[in-house]
């Protein structure tokens, strides 16, 4: 078929002759598309805002903590209480291969935080250097605690970014001032400013972080603390490392082998998978739909296509008598069908894509939201909607083309 | 000869089928000025039609210059209606969207000629046929006269062997009928047009050289008119 400005200037003389019939058709199309990117971008959007929760947080971490026994073992009663220790995480590490990042983290809660006349009462955590491998911080301002803090037992702290608005109330950069933590001097090195959805003994916002090794002496802790933290080396198989922790410990505390509340342990893996496979159901959702919604609206073309070619049976013989093929008129009909598609719905891309913009700055500008949250739609989801919407054109188009294919230049003088 | 018909039969098939042509047997020259005249059911639109490649016969020949125009797929027809024949409906048939000089345009477009030489070739016919000033205009802005101009030019846009008129005054008030009749008779005599007019009106076939009588799905007389005498000029005048 040529290429003929004159087939576009038809399309439009046609489409505008009825401007609200194209219109109330147009907009079924229009309002699928909208729907589908809308609804898209907006599951977009929440996922940004969900894995902010998790920002930082590896997603192979593995947390053990512990429990009473709930079975006698080894000539020990059940209900016993027992600790981790800093002999632990040696014999792991010599142990268990698969094992990559082991480290321990112990709180005092309740402990009161104060710097000038502000006070603020805090979690105040003991950690090693280490664990920035399974949560790293955000950091405002300094550093976070690092090999020398710890092996030297440093009165150092990186403080929570409530800790720090509290304490500075004027938002300065507090490294170098000494606060005072319980009874202890401690030199702030840093601010982390995460928000996160994840605590673990307590949010990080509200905590002091102080060396381990430190804080094991100050408040005579005895090597022991209450949660381990690890992740799989790289490669390995968490489940299995897992596994081999689990028997471990029991061996180690002498808890029965098939105790599995005694050692509680959290992969965080499983949670991601969970929230992860939630989104792809709420996508699949999305798509079923929105996907219904256009193809009702396709519908609706091809309805109105159908009159229109009713309506137009004698223009088409006449079409026909002086020479135009069946072809012809199969491919006019065809393309003012995909004409009307791709208008409405490039209009449902602007205007979908524009509200989502402007739904991504409004979130992004929330306090307790970082910013950089967005709604968009991917480029390949417009294309992809681009394709769709041509296939739906052609579709709708096709029945009331072949119709109109079959119109015979002797029926459209008989018309009249 | 341009147009031969042996033996041509149609029957329509319905609940009652009906034999509408019952054995045609024609030739038209070219150059020839003819009308075929009939009352209405006598068959001369269903004659028309076959004529005009818009519809099958059953049985018999029908050659236009040397070509059989029979079982054509519906492409093949297109293109010989395309190049052979022009059309001139009573109800004129232009394109209510299209102004004058588009609807003209339209044959040549469906022949894929270019936009630029099309408009030309358009505006050359609306010329001759005096109507340079409102090739711009929309159908509904013009006269019936004017209409059927258009119409006009526009089946000889594509220089077509023969030219199907029918009853090509059907719409118009008798002044105007004169006048395109008399347009016809000129187009014929100038450009040596092979015109056929279908008609059920003394007074219009008066015009043609040549009037075929149709009756109940045959031929009857074939009535020279070179003289054109046909009908006796009464104070009613010529048409009507």
């Amino acid at each position: 078929m040529k290429f003929d400005i004159d087939r576009y200037k038809e399309i439009i003389d046609t489409l505008s002759r009825n401007r609200s019939r194209t219109f109330l058709t147009g907009f079924g199309i229009f309002w699928g598309i909208f729907m589908l990117l809308i609804m898209l971008g907006g599951g977009n959007g929440l996922k940004a805002i969900l894995s902010q929760n998790f920002a930082g947080f590896t997603s192979d971490a593995v947390i053990v903590g512990t429990n009473r026994t709930t079975k006698p073992y080894g000539g020990f009663k059940r209900d016993r209480s027992w600790s981790l220790d800093q002999t632990d995480i040696e014999a792991i590490k010599a142990l268990v291969p698969e094992s990559g990042i082991v480290t321990m983290m112990d709180a005092e809660w309740g402990g009161s935080i104060s710097y000038d006349e502000n006070t603020y009462n805090g979690i105040i955590k003991g950690l090693s250097y280490e664990y920035a491998g399974v949560e790293s911080p955000q950091l405002l301002f300094g550093r976070s605690l690092n090999e020398v803090d710890c092996e030297q037992e440093r009165k150092v702290c990186v403080i929570g970014k409530r800790v720090w608005s509290n304490l500075f109330p004027n938002e300065e950069d507090p490294t170098g001032k000494y606060i005072k933590v319980k009874d202890s001097q401690f030199q702030v090195i840093g601010v982390d400013g995460r928000n996160s959805g994840i605590n673990i003994n307590g949010s990080p916002d509200q905590s002091v972080v102080i060396p381990y090794n430190l804080m094991n002496k100050l408040y005579n802790k005895g090597g022991k603390f209450d949660i381990l933290c690890m992740t799989a080396k790289e490669g390995a198989d968490s489940e299995i490392m897992q596994e081999k922790v689990r028997g471990l410990l029991c061996r180690r505390h002498t808890i029965a082998p098939d105790d599995k509340n005694a050692i509680m342990m959290l992969d965080t893996k499983k949670i991601f998978t969970i929230v992860d496979n939630l989104f792809k159901g709420v996508n699949i959702l999305v798509i079923l739909v929105g996907l219904g919604t256009l193809l009702a609206g396709a519908i609706g073309v091809s309805n109105i296509m159908m009159v229109t070619v009713k309506e137009r049976t004698t223009e088409i013989g006449i079409r026909r008598a002086i020479g135009a093929t069946p072809k012809m008129i199969l491919s006019q009909i065809i393309t003012e069908s995909i004409g009307l598609t791709l208008i409405a719905g490039m209009l449902g891309i602007l205007f979908s894509v524009l509200i989502l913009w402007g739904a991504g700055n409004i979130v992004s500008s929330m306090p307790d939201i970082s910013s950089g949250i967005s709604f968009q739609i991917g480029f390949w989801t417009g294309i992809a909607v681009l394709a769709l919407l041509v296939v739906l054109g052609v579709l709708a188009g096709l029945a009331p083309a072949l119709r109109a294919m079959n119109i015979k230049p002797v029926d459209a003088m008989r018309e009249e | 000869m341009l147009i031969e018909l042996k033996d041509v039969n149609k029957t329509y098939f319905g609940a009652q089928p009906l034999h509408v042509l019952k054995g045609i047997n024609l030739g038209i020259e070219r150059g020839e000025f003819v009308s075929i005249m009939g009352a209405s059911g006598s068959g001369k639109s269903t004659l028309l039609n076959i004529l005009g490649i818009l519809d099958n016969y059953d049985s018999g020949e029908y050659k236009i210059d040397g070509k059989l125009i029979r079982d054509l797929s519906e492409a093949k027809a297109a293109e010989y209606r395309n190049k052979m024949i022009g059309f001139i409906f009573q109800s004129y048939n232009l394109i209510g969207f299209k102004t004058a000089v588009e609807n003209v345009e339209l044959p040549l477009f469906y022949q894929g000629i270019s936009r630029h030489k099309r408009h030309t070739m358009a505006m050359e016919y609306l010329e001759r046929l005096g109507l340079k000033d409102w090739a711009g205009h929309y159908p509904n802005e013009m006269s019936g006269g004017q209409k059927q101009r258009v119409a006009i030019a526009r089946a000889l846009v594509t220089k077509p062997d023969i030219i199907l008129a029918d009853e090509p005054t059907g719409a118009l008030d008798s002044k105007t009928s004169v006048e395109i009749m008399d347009l016809l008779k000129d187009l014929n005599e100038k450009d040596k047009l092979t015109i056929i007019v279908v008609t059920h009106e003394s007074g219009v076939a008066n015009y043609t050289n040549k009037i075929i009588h149709i009756k109940d799905g045959v031929i009857g007389q074939i009535e020279e008119n070179r003289a054109h005498d046909s009908v006796k000029f009464g104070s009613e005048g010529p048409l009507k």
